[in-house]
């Protein structure tokens, strides 16, 4: 496939409250020094997250825009993308060329995913303290996001769950698909997180990532998938990356 | 009515129309209490200006004429600058998705959403009358459902709204669709409405982008 000069567009979805704001300044702050960065995000209700974000001082405000969705964040990224397009173009246009724009969904419901017309790759993001049933109960971003992201697990002991045992759910639901157990408290599920996004960013640039839509709501949509994932050019990611990720985060903790 | 006419009023169209709010969400924080005299006001003001603009720019694309006295007209009679904005950003939108579906005029970038409308119905044969009653009944379907999202109310209760101002609806159809020349597009604009708007885009509470 040809090389592209686009910037990846990386979106960032899960419910709210599971620390979507936080990973995107993460992210800012440890990939800014190597990246260019931009970030659009959904509010449900103010410029609430694009505030925090730019009062954290991890990226040039002026990188940091706010879509309205009018009350419909799944709509927004999901079924007319139009406000999130022209937000990423003008963007763009007015600070790029960047390497990376993370799309921050609103914080909505286990079933949101973004469609794949509108980011390059998506990372799904629950918690523990959100319950930890949440991972063995599914849906289409915990089972299909390109990375599922099992945020704060430094609360686990705090709210009565076994960091393991969720994130074997999370494993066992994404049929091999990355999970990444993080706490920012937790410099190795940091890198790990980094190292993934890295890579995306260098499928990206090379042509090689494909969009892969988590779908909607589709018991066995993954195994059709699957096949074509595991025999395309994805066999070569599930081969590299996607295996040193694995490693590493079995380490994690 | 043509299909298309249907197509460009249904809100399922991705072209960002869950973002808007026609202004509502500005006059309710403002203290409105009455939602269908709101929608008789725009459909008397701006929706009546918006309305036209579209007829008279698909009266120039079937002669073969130009734009720019269209597009100055339009701006000369829509007062406030946030308008004027939201509207040439709800053009692009529909200007990106229209272009994927059918082969429009050239130079239309940075035009407002009613003269896209205008060039769509001439791509694809929608009448005058069909288009003005688009913008009209987009127009009173975006206020209504907007305020389901923004205060307590049956959906039965929005929806008779819409209904009840069907008539006026059809006057201001009747009253439009013959127009062709800039000039004639009606200067009614709304100074309260003006000033919401420029309140509601510098405002860092909102849920609806206008």
């Amino acid at each position: 496939m040809p090389e592209t000069t686009r910037e990846l567009r990386l979106g960032i979805c899960g419910p709210v409250g599971t620390g979507k704001s936080s990973l995107i300044m993460l992210l800012c702050a440890r990939l800014g020094d190597e990246l260019e960065i931009g970030v659009v995000t959904n509010d449900i209700y103010t410029d609430e997250d694009a505030r925090m974000i730019r009062a954290a001082g991890v990226l040039d405000p002026s990188r940091i825009v706010a879509v309205e969705t009018g009350a419909c964040p799944h709509t927004a990224i999901r079924d007319d993308i139009t406000a999130n397009l022209l937000a990423v173009e003008d963007l763009v246009a007015a600070r790029g060329p960047l390497d990376v724009v993370l799309v921050e969904s609103g914080g909505d419901n286990l079933t949101a995913t973004f469609s794949p017309a509108l980011v390059d790759a998506q990372i799904f993001v629950i918690d523990v303290a959100g319950g930890g049933d949440v991972a063995r109960k599914g849906g289409p971003g915990i089972e299909r996001a390109d990375l599922l992201v099992v945020n704060k697990t430094d609360l686990a002991p705090y709210v009565g769950v076994d960091v393991d045992e969720m994130r074997a759910d999370a494993v066992a639901a994404r049929d091999g698909r990355p999970v990444v157990a993080l706490s920012r408290h937790d410099p190795h599920s940091v890198a790990v997180l980094l190292e993934w996004v890295r890579s995306q960013v260098a499928r990206h640039r090379s042509g090689r990532l494909v969009p892969v839509d988590p779908g909607p709501m589709a018991p066995h949509f993954h195994a059709v998938e699957n096949g074509h994932f595991h025999a395309g050019e994805n066999g070569h990611f599930h081969a590299g990356e996607n295996g040193h990720s694995h490693d590493d985060h079995a380490h994690a903790h | 009515m043509t299909a298309v006419a249907l197509l460009l009023a249904d809100a399922r169209l991705p072209v960002a129309g869950h973002t808007q709010s026609g202004g509502l969400e500005p006059a309710l924080a403002a203290g409105l209490d009455d939602v269908p005299a709101y929608l008789a006001l725009r459909l008397a003001t701006v929706t009546r200006t918006e309305s036209a603009t579209a007829v008279v720019t698909l009266a120039h694309l079937r002669r073969g004429e130009g734009l720019d006295a269209v597009y100055d007209a339009w701006a000369a009679r829509t007062v406030s600058a946030a308008m004027r904005d939201t509207s040439r950003e709800l053009g692009r939108g529909l200007l990106r998705l229209a272009t994927t579906l059918w082969d429009l005029p050239p130079l239309l970038t940075g035009l407002p959403r009613p003269m896209v409308l205008g060039a769509v119905a001439h791509a694809t044969g929608v009448p005058s009358a069909d288009l003005a009653e688009v913008i009209g009944y987009d127009d009173l379907q975006t206020v209504a459902s907007a305020a389901l999202k923004l205060r307590p109310l049956d959906p039965a209760v929005a929806t008779s709204w819409v209904v009840a101002a069907l008539p006026q609806l059809a006057t201001l159809v009747a009253e439009v669709a013959h127009l062709d020349a800039p000039t004639d597009i009606p200067a009614t604009s709304s100074p309260w409405i003006e000033q919401l708007a420029e309140d509601h885009a510098v405002t860092t509470r909102r849920l609806f982008r206008a």
